[in-house]
């Protein structure tokens, strides 16, 4: 027992658990596949691979791309993470986009014939909402902008080498984004 | 993956985890280059049973590629904790969405009659404990709003924690042991079934039907295959988050702004990057920034469930709409047209069918029914699709009544056929429960005015806490079980 446990490489509740968790969803599976074995297993592989090896590429790159392209700004400007202000409202656009696509897009549903409603309004709400989002965000940082400024501006001293407020994230490398490291890693 | 995981041994020194070490604020916290090559290849304390087990390939000698490499991901919140405190939000929110689920699957009544199982095939996994109830009256129109909204909202979630595990994906080898190797197929279960019930229920709401198969049956079965996962990720993942809790702390990690945010050590667990880039956001920050998706999502559609003014906020929400303030200006899902109703059908040669059991059945013109007992209730019409009409003035005969008249002596279930020929909910058994609730109506006007055609001209059904779609509109005929 001990050597076939270690041959599993965990103890027996754990294979107890997944068995289990296999035999419930085999047995959901006997009634969801049989329909239409192809639909469904695309479908689930989809599903699967839908935001890792889709979503994330796509979001990965746009991350690394802003970084990239707005990293030569005028050096007038305090050291401030600027990113999250990019981030944050196309993350959230991008977001309800994902979910109600079908409506923006206006594509072919039965949405019209059963509810008499248009769906024309979603395109312009989304784009109402996603330039809100960015005006929000083009304000907030305009705001943080001059605190900053007139921090480092108030006290009459020569310069200090790095940051100077404690919630200020200097840009030492603003090309490095918390995204994957494709590139240079060590190693 | 499994509570096998453990870090690499030998590794390099890592900094003690929990050290109060404030750095100096703009130094970036990224340690001295690491050696990261044995971390690389393997996070299995005991390299042994992997040669054993696997190909000379899927051990190479050499750096792997790209994405398989650990020190490929970068990030430097990446972790256990930030995967955990996801994790956690999730295990709150899930089974609500789960059970709400549930209870709409019985809502609608399957084992009163075939007519109403919409999965006829379900064996075990459409368990069935009680008869639906009529009160209280938002019964039904809670649990769905409560299901589809916080479903909605629970997706900015599961995008952020499908983020904080990607690594996982890549990791090498692919399998370790043979309990690695299950541990992970459970994932590709859980991935697999939780996206395909977010797909599924989002592409429903907005009647986008690409999906291959009547989406009862695949929400249904693809729920109970997500939430067989779950649990026991939930069981075997439990010990690594309290872990991950203690040794940063909830509410310490909280108080930690981008400047100060640590990188977890490698030592950590496998989501921990060995070469961490700067901070660009705070553990705080990614999961305000995720929180923040989820109360925006929230504000945009939970008005089409709630109703009154607040519907005008629902800017993304199918039925956010506002419709007019006529009194049958309300929220339809399916029209005259659309059913195949004609006027012809509804006009002066319309009759209602009423019978007793197998026995000859009496037709009755609208003018005899609205000759009956007319009785007022306020009621709205809530969908699965999560949605409400909000409360109506319907007038009408009590269902009670025409079992009566039916010739009815104690209380039974009620077939109630469409004139609309084809679609899954042209007909319903309403139970004897919903039968005799005094609120229960065969409607003949709505808010003062005869019912429009889209609403069921020249009757409908409306029993109050019942699915939507249970309120069958152009009524043709009521046969009650004798």
């Amino acid at each position: 027992m001990r050597r076939l446990m270690r041959w599993y490489g965990a103890g027996p509740l754990h294979l107890l658990a997944l068995l289990g968790c296999f035999a419930v969803a085999g047995y959901a599976a006997a009634r969801l596949v049989p329909s239409r074995p192809a639909g469904i297993a695309i479908w689930f592989l989809g599903a699967v691979i839908g935001h890792d090896l889709l979503l994330f590429p796509l979001y990965a790159l746009a991350d690394r791309s802003a970084a990239a392209v707005l990293r030569h700004r005028t050096a007038r400007l305090p050291a401030i993470s600027w990113i999250n202000y990019l981030r944050v409202p196309a993350a959230l656009a991008g977001l309800l986009l994902l979910l109600w696509f079908p409506l923006i897009l206006r594509l072919r549903t039965r949405y019209q014939a059963s509810t008499t409603l248009s769906p024309d309004p979603y395109l312009w709400h989304w784009l109402g909402v996603t330039g809100a989002l960015f005006l929000i965000s083009a304000v907030a940082l305009a705001l943080r902008i001059r605190r900053v400024d007139r921090a480092t501006a108030e006290p009459e001293q020569p310069e200090p080498a790095q940051g100077t407020a404690p919630d200020i994230t200097t840009d030492a490398h603003p090309g490095e984004v918390s995204g994957p490291g494709a590139d240079d890693a060590p190693g | 993956m499994s509570d096998s995981e453990q870090p690499p041994a030998g590794g390099p020194p890592q900094p003690a985890d929990g050290a109060p070490a404030e750095p100096p604020v703009t130094e970036p916290p990224v340690p001295e280059p690491l050696p990261t090559e044995p971390l690389s290849r393997t996070d299995s304390p005991d390299p042994a049973p992997v040669s054993r087990l696997l190909p000379r390939w899927l051990a190479p000698a050499g750096e792997l590629p790209g994405p398989f490499r650990r020190a490929f991901w970068r990030s430097p919140i990446r972790g256990p904790w930030l995967t955990s405190v996801f994790g956690l939000i999730l295990l709150a929110g899930v089974p609500v969405v789960f059970v709400t689920g549930l209870l709409s699957y019985a809502a609608y009544n399957p084992d009163l009659s075939p007519v109403n199982d919409t999965t006829p095939d379900k064996g075990w996994l459409g368990f069935y404990l009680f008869s639906w109830p009529t009160r209280p009256e938002w019964l039904y129109r809670v649990n769905q709003g409560v299901h589809v909204t916080l479903g909605l909202v629970l997706v900015p979630i599961v995008l952020a924690k499908l983020w904080s595990v990607l690594p996982k994906l890549f990791e090498w080898p692919p399998v370790r042991n043979p309990a690695h190797a299950l541990e992970r197929l459970t994932l590709f279960l859980l991935v697999g079934g939780g996206v395909f019930e977010f797909a599924t229920g989002i592409m429903n709401i907005q009647q986008w039907y690409v999906f291959p198969g009547s989406f009862y049956t695949l929400h249904l079965y693809g729920g109970w295959i997500f939430v067989a996962a779950l649990a026991v990720h939930t069981g075997l993942k439990f010990p690594t988050v309290v872990r991950a809790i203690r040794d940063r702390g909830l509410l310490r990690e909280l108080r930690v702004s981008t400047a100060r945010t640590q990188p977890e050590p490698p030592a950590a667990g496998y989501l921990a990057s060995p070469d961490p880039a700067t901070p660009t956001i705070s553990r705080r920050g990614a999961l305000a920034f995720a929180g923040g998706g989820s109360l925006l999502v929230l504000a945009l559609s939970v008005g089409q469930s709630i109703g009154g003014p607040l519907r005008r906020v629902a800017l993304l929400a199918p039925h956010g709409q506002d419709t007019g303030s006529g009194p049958d200006d309300f929220q339809i899902n399916v029209t005259a047209a659309d059913a195949h109703v004609t006027a012809d059908q509804t006009g002066e040669s319309w009759r209602l069918a009423l019978a007793l059991g197998g026995s000859a059945a009496r037709s009755l013109t609208r003018a005899e029914l609205l000759a009956m007992p007319q009785h007022t209730a306020r009621l709205s019409i809530n969908c699965v699709e999560g949605w409400s009409t909000g409360d109506q003035e319907w007038s009408g005969v009590r269902l009670r009544d025409l079992a009566r008249l039916a010739g009815l002596a104690s209380p039974a279930p009620v077939l109630v056929q469409s004139l609309e020929r084809a679609g899954a909910f042209n007909r319903v058994v309403l139970s004897a429960g919903q039968v005799m609730d005094p609120d229960s109506l065969l409607a003949f006007r709505v808010n003062g005015a005869d019912l429009s055609p889209d609403h069921g001209y020249p009757a409908r059904v409306i029993v109050p806490a019942a699915p939507g779609v249970h309120n069958t509109k152009w009524v043709a005929s009521m046969t009650f079980e004798g």
